[in-house]
């Protein structure tokens, strides 16, 4: 199977830790391609690699062999700094523990990566309409620690769309959440996924949540077990 | 039910809970150790000296007895140094005055404090070292003089060449190393020199009546006359003469000693109290960590007190280890402190280590620190088990109740004015530097309140185009764990006090400068002989530059030897006064001068025959004198008196308002007399001045205000280095705790930096972002310090010095950036590695 101008690419993806006395292989040869505006669940039990990969595929960590090509450019070997940019400019992510900077109100979060990016002022309309879209209309000033934990996540949903990122990261964005916020904040996901044309990835343990995926990638022991499009 | 809870497991629990972050409280003891530190040091170093004044007290006054008078030997003084001699008591005469020196390298004259002895003798105890090493007999001849070190760098000349004092030239042949009586002689600043009595005299600058210091340095036998002897039969002839033996250990020197080591030590209290600030701060962050962890104490059954115990022993055991690590660093300062001393202090080695001091100063570092966290402690109490169920609501405080706040404050004030009287040796001083601290710190406390609250609303007001890492460092500081209040308070404190200490020497230095008001003399010159004189004031007056009349004023050595026939010694009994030093200089004035105002009775016209006398208002109300009593003096060889016709107050400094005792021409006719005198000379023209009367009148020595003032200055200039020294330590304890909040604050720093990466920062972002943050910091406490700073020296200068205040900006600018460089440097090295973590790594590991 071969994708035309794939969005995501990744070729022999290996990734070791040297724990001193032994090594530990957490990916063991990984390749696959996401093309554009596909909604990708990885599912795999606890220490399969699912999050290492998410983060190698954020350029989070550096792979111990293998590429990494985003939007056609290859990032494994990319400077710190450059990595932090690009990421910036394509890359939207949502983590299972929020990861809201306590210091900054629901607004400026959303802003964030606006302002990193050097464009905040321009960006303030779309962060507002964001947190309207997510439900969060009359919280724009409260501080996360104001917020609950489904809250929270849906203001991180709203960062990690507000640069229109062409892709989005996403480990286990329910995880911490109950099965009624776990819902409602994988129903805003995948419609703002939708209305906004982005490309998905999602790491999730839940059968159910992977089930709405485009197409589902089970990985086993740092392999990939079984690769299927779901219809 | 109490179920027992004893130390022991409170002990247990507190290491428990405290090893698993070492980190955290490794910087905050560090900075009580700054405290305890410069506590230990100070008083280590003055406590030593003490020791050291004891025992070399011997070598220190270079005899077992000295006396001090300023004048000439009486004929029945001379008797009782013979006498005693005979009776196997060595004795030698060491006489000190100032003059004027000058070389060939450099043509003006410097002002040199002179010495003679008798190189025989001189010193009985100790020895003078030299350089080249040789004995003193041999460096002092009739033509030679050893100088000390500085006399030829000033001077510009080396051992060997040729200096000129009074009416001589004379051979430099040694510098001094070392002067044993150094501390113990009459002038002790300013280059010297030392010479045989031999030279002295040829030098011509003692005659009668020079002032001059005259001390006769005792050696007793070891058997036969007792030092108490000696010193009672010295004591019956030598009236108003300054009597030391080496059992009193330098009576002035140790008071100095003693004003020092109190002051120093309020100084250092300071810098303890910033540390035990640090403590507080970093026990409410630990606790407001362990919220949880003392909630389910308390869900289990723990109660109240038995939780605060835990975390007394903690406070404790920071405050100990703090202490003593500042024990440590007080040795260091009390070898190191020597360095910041005047020269004129010698400082042998082998100073002691005081262990009452050590057991001292850790005792107040761990008292200082409990009772500064008392109140954190206290909070413990309102912490709710119910937290553990709805943490995620509301972020629950441990602060105490208001009540409990105010009452532990009391017991603050109480127990620090109880130290500050007790290393002050004052209950009132204690309790004014207990009320200065407290104004100050809860001034400084309001203010950074006030800053915290601007900067908060800042971020807002920022545009947002302009300014992400602004807005983002600004918000940081209010950073759960950053306690920005406390650092800046004790940052603030700090510098306020370094600056304080440096304004108020620099504005009494500019004042003195500025102090020599137009129309006052600037020249003063003394030693003028009756053959120099009118030669000297014709001469001095057609000087270009020299404005209005130069002043000569004569003086006579003498001593009041009764008044209205009634001996002296009993006017004291009668008037229980302190005792009035009978043997002053007299004055003739044939007009009275301008600057006299007669309150009671007139004074004489023309020359009249009969002995008439003024006396000053002050002095004779001392002395119970009136108009019409009869006073009678010994002045040289025989007895003068005269009958008090007025009473005169003197309204300015001159030549001649210092005179108790104004006579008329005729009663002092026929004596030896050497006249002072003093002229306004444009102040460029003084030095140029100066060297012209050295070169005419070799043996007048002229002093300019310029070099008083230099003298001064360079006083003031090495006092205000050692107080600097000292309360240096309060800004470096401010630093620390900056980096311990910093170091606090880690882990959420280091969370934050990977969650920025994520979101597309660079380095140089997540950089700007914490160095705003620290800039911000610094800059604030910088600001206040220098705001405090300024209201203090104001304060002090105007109303109690009396000096008016003038602002200069550069050393306030000079401290608040430095305190932002440092506080940057000290965050950045508390952030050591948080850049370098590889995002996901950090983000995972939740």
């Amino acid at each position: 199977m071969s994708i035309d101008n794939p969005i995501l690419e990744v070729r022999g993806l290996l990734k070791s830790i040297d724990s001193g006395t032994h090594r530990v292989d957490i990916l063991r040869g990984i390749s696959f391609a996401v093309e554009r505006g596909q909604f990708v669940a990885i599912m795999g039990p606890s220490g399969s690699g699912k999050s290492t990969l998410l983060g190698l595929l954020a350029g989070l960590d550096t792979p111990s062999a293998g590429k990494v090509i985003l939007d056609g450019q290859e990032i494994q070997d990319l400077a710190e700094d450059d990595m932090a940019v690009l990421r910036g400019r394509k890359i939207g992510f949502v983590f299972q523990s929020y990861q809201l900077v306590p210091t900054l109100t629901a607004e400026e979060n959303v802003l964030l990566p606006l302002d990193l990016a050097g464009d905040g002022f321009a960006g303030a309309g779309r962060a507002r309409g964001l947190l309207e879209r997510v439900g969060l209309a009359d919280r724009f000033d409260h501080y996360p620690v104001q917020l609950s934990g489904g809250e929270q996540q849906r203001v991180a949903l709203a960062r990690a769309f507000v640069g229109r990122p062409p892709l989005i990261l996403a480990d286990e964005p329910t995880g911490n959440l109950d099965s009624a916020n776990g819902k409602h904040v994988l129903d805003i996901l995948v419609e703002l996924n939708r209305s906004e044309g982005t490309t998905l990835v999602l790491v999730t343990h839940n059968r159910e949540l992977a089930a709405r995926a485009d197409r589902l990638v089970t990985l086993h022991d740092g392999r990939i077990a079984s690769d299927e499009p779901l219809v | 039910m109490t179920v027992p809870f004893p130390w022991k497991t409170a002990f247990r629990l507190a290491w428990r809970d405290a090893r698993a972050s070492p980190g955290k409280f490794f910087f905050i003891a560090l900075a009580v150790a700054m405290g305890v530190g410069a506590l230990a040091g100070v008083r280590g170093f003055c406590g030593a000296f003490r020791t050291m004044l004891l025992r070399d007290a011997r070598t220190l006054m270079a005899a077992d007895l000295a006396v001090r008078e300023f004048h000439m030997a009486t004929e029945e003084e001379e008797a009782i140094l013979s006498s005693l001699n005979e009776r196997g008591v060595e004795s030698t005469w060491v006489t000190e005055t100032v003059s004027a020196m000058s070389s060939e390298a450099s043509g003006r004259p410097l002002l040199v404090v002179v010495k003679a002895v008798d190189p025989g003798k001189y010193p009985f105890y100790g020895k003078i070292e030299l350089d080249p090493p040789g004995p003193l007999s041999g460096a002092l001849t009739g033509d030679t003089v050893i100088a000390s070190p500085d006399l030829l760098f000033r001077l510009g000349i080396e051992i060997g060449d040729e200096v000129r004092l009074g009416d001589e030239t004379f051979r430099v042949s040694a510098v001094v190393r070392v002067e044993p009586d150094r501390m113990t002689g009459s002038f002790n600043v300013g280059p010297r020199v030392m010479l045989s009595r031999e030279a002295l005299d040829r030098s011509g600058l003692i005659r009668p009546g020079s002032r001059a210091s005259q001390r006769y340095l005792f050696k007793l036998p070891p058997e036969g006359i007792s030092i108490e002897k000696a010193r009672e039969e010295l004591r019956a002839v030598f009236e108003g003469a300054y009597i030391t033996d080496f059992r009193e250990t330098h009576p002035t020197i140790r008071r100095g000693l003693d004003r020092a080591t109190n002051f120093l030590s309020l100084v250092s209290l300071v810098a303890l109290i910033v540390g035990a600030l640090g403590v507080a701060m970093a026990m409410y962050s630990h606790l407001q960590q362990k919220l949880d962890t003392i909630a389910i104490f308390k869900c289990i059954g723990a109660r109240s007190s038995q939780v605060i115990r835990i975390f007394m022993v903690q406070t404790i055991a920071l405050g100990l280890a703090g202490s003593l690590a500042g024990v440590l660093f007080g040795w260091l300062i009390q070898v190191g402190f020597p360095s910041f001393l005047p020269d004129y202090i010698p400082v042998p080695a082998g100073l002691e280590w005081q262990p009452v001091v050590a057991v001292q100063a850790l005792a107040i570092g761990v008292l200082t620190t409990l009772l500064f966290t008392l109140p954190t402690l206290l909070g413990v109490r309102e912490i709710r088990p119910a937290i553990v169920f709805r943490r995620d609501m509301e972020p629950p405080g441990a602060r105490a109740k208001r009540g409990t706040v105010l009452r532990v404050g009391l017991l603050i004030v109480a127990v620090l004015i109880a130290v500050a009287a007790w290393l002050s040796e004052s209950l009132e001083v204690g309790a004014w530097f207990a009320g200065a601290l407290l104004v100050s710190l809860l001034a400084l406390n309001f203010i950074a309140r006030l800053l915290m609250r601007f900067l908060k609303a800042v971020p807002r007001l920022l545009p947002r185009k302009l300014s992400p890492s602004w807005r983002h460092g600004v918000a940081n500081l209010h950073r759960p764990g950053v306690h920005a209040n406390v650092v800046l308070v004790a940052l603030g404190i700090g510098v306020m006090f370094t600056l304080t200490v440096y304004i108020l020497q620099a504005s009494v230095v500019g004042q003195l400068a500025l102090s020599a008001p137009p129309d006052m003399p600037n020249l003063f010159m003394t030693n003028i002989t009756h053959t120099d004189r009118d030669g000297l004031e014709e001469w001095i007056t057609q000087y270009p530059g020299v404005e209005g009349d130069v002043d000569l004023v004569p003086s006579v050595a003498a001593r009041l030897v009764s008044i209205d026939g009634l001996p002296l010694e009993q006017v004291y009994d009668r008037r229980r006064g302190r005792t009035y030093r009978a043997t002053r200089n007299l004055t003739w004035q044939r007009k009275m001068p301008d600057f006299l105002e007669v309150v009671e009775g007139s004074w004489w016209e023309g020359t009249p025959e009969e002995f008439l006398v003024s006396a000053r208002e002050s002095t004779a109300k001392r002395l119970g004198i009136q108009v019409g009593s009869e006073l009678e003096w010994m002045v040289g060889s025989g007895p003068v008196r005269a009958k008090v016709v007025a009473l005169h107050r003197a309204e300015a400094i001159r030549p001649g308002s210092r005179f108790g005792f104004i006579l008329s021409p005729n009663a002092l006719r026929d004596v030896p007399t050497v006249f002072y005198g003093s002229a306004r000379v444009a102040p460029d023209q003084a030095p140029e001045l100066q060297q012209a009367a050295f070169e005419k009148f070799p043996s007048v020595t002229i002093i300019s205000i310029a070099d008083v003032l230099r003298i001064v200055q360079e006083i003031v200039d090495q006092i205000a280095l050692v107080i600097r020294f000292v309360s240096a330590f309060t800004v470096l304890a401010g630093i620390v705790i900056l980096a311990s909040s910093v170091i606090a604050t880690r882990l959420r720093r280091v969370r934050e930096t990977a969650i920025l990466k994520t979101l597309g920062a660079t380095r140089a972002r997540v950089t700007g972002i914490f160095s705003v943050e620290f800039l911000i910091l610094g800059l604030s406490a910088g600001l206040m310090g220098s705001l405090l700073a300024t209201a203090f020296t104001g304060l002090l200068l105007e109303e109690l010095l009396d000096v008016r205040f003038e602002f200069d900006p550069w050393p306030h600018l000079a401290a608040i950036t430095g305190t932002a460089v440092l506080a940057n440097l000290a965050g950045w090295l508390a952030s050591f590695q948080i850049l370098g973590r590889k995002p996901l790594a950090v983000l995972r590991g939740e």
